[in-house]
């Protein structure tokens, strides 16, 4: 009897557990398995490649530097503050993690076009923001920053309060405390979460067709060449897939060898 | 800005605000040089009134006052970075990234002394608590108590005219801790400030302390020299502390005291109206019937406890009234006590000591 219920309770956990598996995996060893290894090196050379592996660099770069700069100094405030202004203000840092990031572009559009909420103050000046390169680093910041936010906030919440108070009645500002002391302590949290925004960034599509548009060299990052030589030329789409891929499991590797240690 | 010298000033102080669950309404007031020992139950606010002193929590009334400066008077608050104050906390708290001399400089160097100065005053400090060839040493490559002392150089190196001791030995081992203490009650021996001490720990009080407070509930529940707080406990946290039973009681010209439970004392040392009535310990005799002779004072009471504490018991005896007596090991053995058990309990009237509630 007992040695049948153990059966039982295994087959009816362990075959949605496989199945579950192969759904997240096969599809990983199918992108392997119909790569064409050799025609890689040449693949990501061509001459459509090379700028948007050029673009997706650049603009990620960006990215990671505007949450480094700007998301830090937000992650802290959240951090030091309990006040229900600043739980809401959480929940709406996470929205658009959860939002579908088409939408976030068609936001960006009304935030940034020409006649968006703040669009409609620069083109007097001549300023265009959607359908360029800057438009593309506003929709990766717009979806990399909650990750990189949230993870730097977890981590200064880590920090003891007392190291604060300590601090404080030695005669250290703010601003001298959080540079001598709060950062320094939390440099772990910082990388991890830059490597998570960087990916993010990395992988952004939805938001960036939608509100940069697909020209070449100008707005046209490695997920939205994908997206194009499939139509065209699928080998070099699987090629830039490995190439994405490959990315996606180094900062996974990084992310790993800081979180389980 | 400039660091002021060391000594400046008496504190007064009158900390009122809510933490939590607790009302906290506690009167400090001290010369330079004299250590404050505040001791209480946890959560009762001690750590409520560090922090208010210190200026990381904000008074809702009363005030703080060093020397001539007013810090905070309810309304307008000195933050903690312009108050000339040392902190030390249970765990240390060093900052962890930083060598030891780097932590003991960080007072100076956030107080805008230069690189060079600072250094040699935290080598100087280090020095002076007996670690100056650990200097370049990180906090996790330090004992626990030469954390502690490397925390306390740094509390001293900004010279504070008020010195708070939060705990500064509770998270030591026993043995470190005994060989801390020491070190401590010489190194604040050379300090010309007020120092305030929490503790839970009697032994730290009585031996660094000058002056003891008893913050219970929010409230200061007894004040006074460790000798006049020994003598004469007035509250039952109190008289834990130092070690006696206390009843409080009314009593007669006769040297009779009536608790509220109905329970009798007899004592030599009558005292009329309220009273608090002592018995020590050491002066309770246990036997297994009831003793002859009198004027004693005899119970039958109920064994609810028994401890042990090197050579001798602590038994806890409960019944018309609560009684803790102190007897050796051989007597243990010899009257068999075990929990449970009904004993007579007797107190020469001589012990009783009683003084006005």
């Amino acid at each position: 009897m007992r040695q049948a219920g153990r059966w039982r309770s295994r087959v009816a956990l362990g075959v949605p557990a496989a199945v579950a598996l192969l759904l997240l995996v096969v599809p990983l060893v199918a992108l392997l398995f119909r790569a064409d290894w050799a025609r890689i090196p040449s693949d990501l050379a061509t001459p459509t490649v090379l700028p948007a592996l050029r673009l997706s660099l650049t603009t990620t770069s960006c990215t990671a530097i505007l949450c480094l700069l700007l998301g830090t100094p937000l992650a802290w405030l959240l951090a030091r503050s309990d006040t229900t202004a600043t739980s809401w203000l959480r929940a709406v840092l996470t929205v658009p993690l959860v939002l579908p990031p088409v939408v976030g572009g068609v936001a960006l559009l009304m935030t940034w076009g020409r006649n968006g909420l703040l669009g409609q103050y620069l083109s007097p000046f001549g300023i265009q923001i959607p359908f360029t390169t800057v438009a593309v680093v506003l929709a990766e910041t717009f979806v990399a920053m909650p990750y990189y936010v949230l993870a730097v906030e977890g981590a200064m919440r880590g920090l003891d309060p007392r190291l604060e108070s300590v601090a404080r009645t030695l005669g250290a500002s703010d601003l001298r405390y959080l540079r001598t002391v709060g950062i320094p302590l939390v440099l772990p949290g910082i990388a991890s979460g830059l490597a998570l925004a960087w990916a993010r960034a990395l992988g952004e599509f939805g938001a960036t067709i939608t509100f940069a548009g697909n020209f070449q060299g100008r707005t046209q990052t490695l997920p939205l060449l994908v997206y194009v030589e499939l139509e065209r030329d699928p080998q070099v789409a699987i090629s830039i897939s490995i190439l994405l891929l490959a990315v996606s499991v180094l900062v996974l590797g990084v992310l790993r060898g800081r979180w389980l240690r | 800005m400039s660091i002021p010298t060391p000594g400046s000033g008496h504190l007064d102080a009158r900390i009122r605000l809510r933490r939590g669950q607790t009302e906290v309404d506690v009167a400090l007031s001290a010369q330079p040089g004299q250590v404050i020992g505040v001791l209480g139950p946890n959560g009762g606010g001690k750590t409520t009134t560090v922090l208010a002193l210190a200026g990381v929590l904000p008074l809702e009334a009363g005030h703080v006052r060093l020397g001539p400066d007013l810090w905070d008077d309810g309304d307008r608050r000195v933050p903690p970075e312009q108050r000339a104050v040392g902190l030390m906390l249970a765990d240390s708290l060093l900052f962890p990234h930083l060598r030891a001399v780097d932590n003991v400089a960080y007072g100076p160097r956030s107080r805008g002394v230069d690189r060079h100065t600072a250094r040699e005053r935290a080598v100087d400090e280090l020095r002076r608590v007996g670690l100056a060839e650990r200097a370049d040493a990180r906090p996790r490559e330090l004992s626990s108590g030469q954390q502690a002392r490397v925390a306390l150089a740094r509390a001293l190196a900004t010279d504070p005219s008020l010195l708070l001791l939060d705990e500064p030995l509770a998270a030591l081992d026993p043995d470190t801790r005994a060989r801390t203490r020491s070190d401590l009650a010489a190194r604040l021996a050379g300090y010309g400030g007020v120092t305030v001490l929490v503790t839970h720990d009697p032994l730290d009080a009585l031996t660094l302390a000058d002056h003891l407070v008893f913050v219970e509930d929010g409230r200061v529940s007894q004040a006074g020299t460790p000798a006049e707080v020994l003598g004469e406990p007035r509250s039952p946290y109190v008289a834990t502390v130092v070690g006696l039973n206390l009843y409080a009681g009314q009593g007669d010209s006769h040297g009779h005291v009536t608790t509220p439970t109905g329970a009798l004392l007899v004592t030599t040392d009558p005292t009329e109206g309220p009273v608090w009535a002592t018995v020590p310990p050491q002066g309770v005799a246990l036997h297994r019937s009831r003793p002859d002779g009198s004027p004693r004072n005899t119970w039958s009471l109920r064994v609810a406890s028994v401890t042990m504490q090197g050579q001798s018991a602590r038994v806890g005896l409960e019944g018309d009234l609560a009684l803790t007596a102190e007897v050796t090991l051989e007597s243990v053995a010899g009257l068999g006590i075990r929990v449970g058990e009904q004993l007579w309990a007797a107190v020469k009237a001589t012990e009783v000591r009683t003084y006005p509630r």
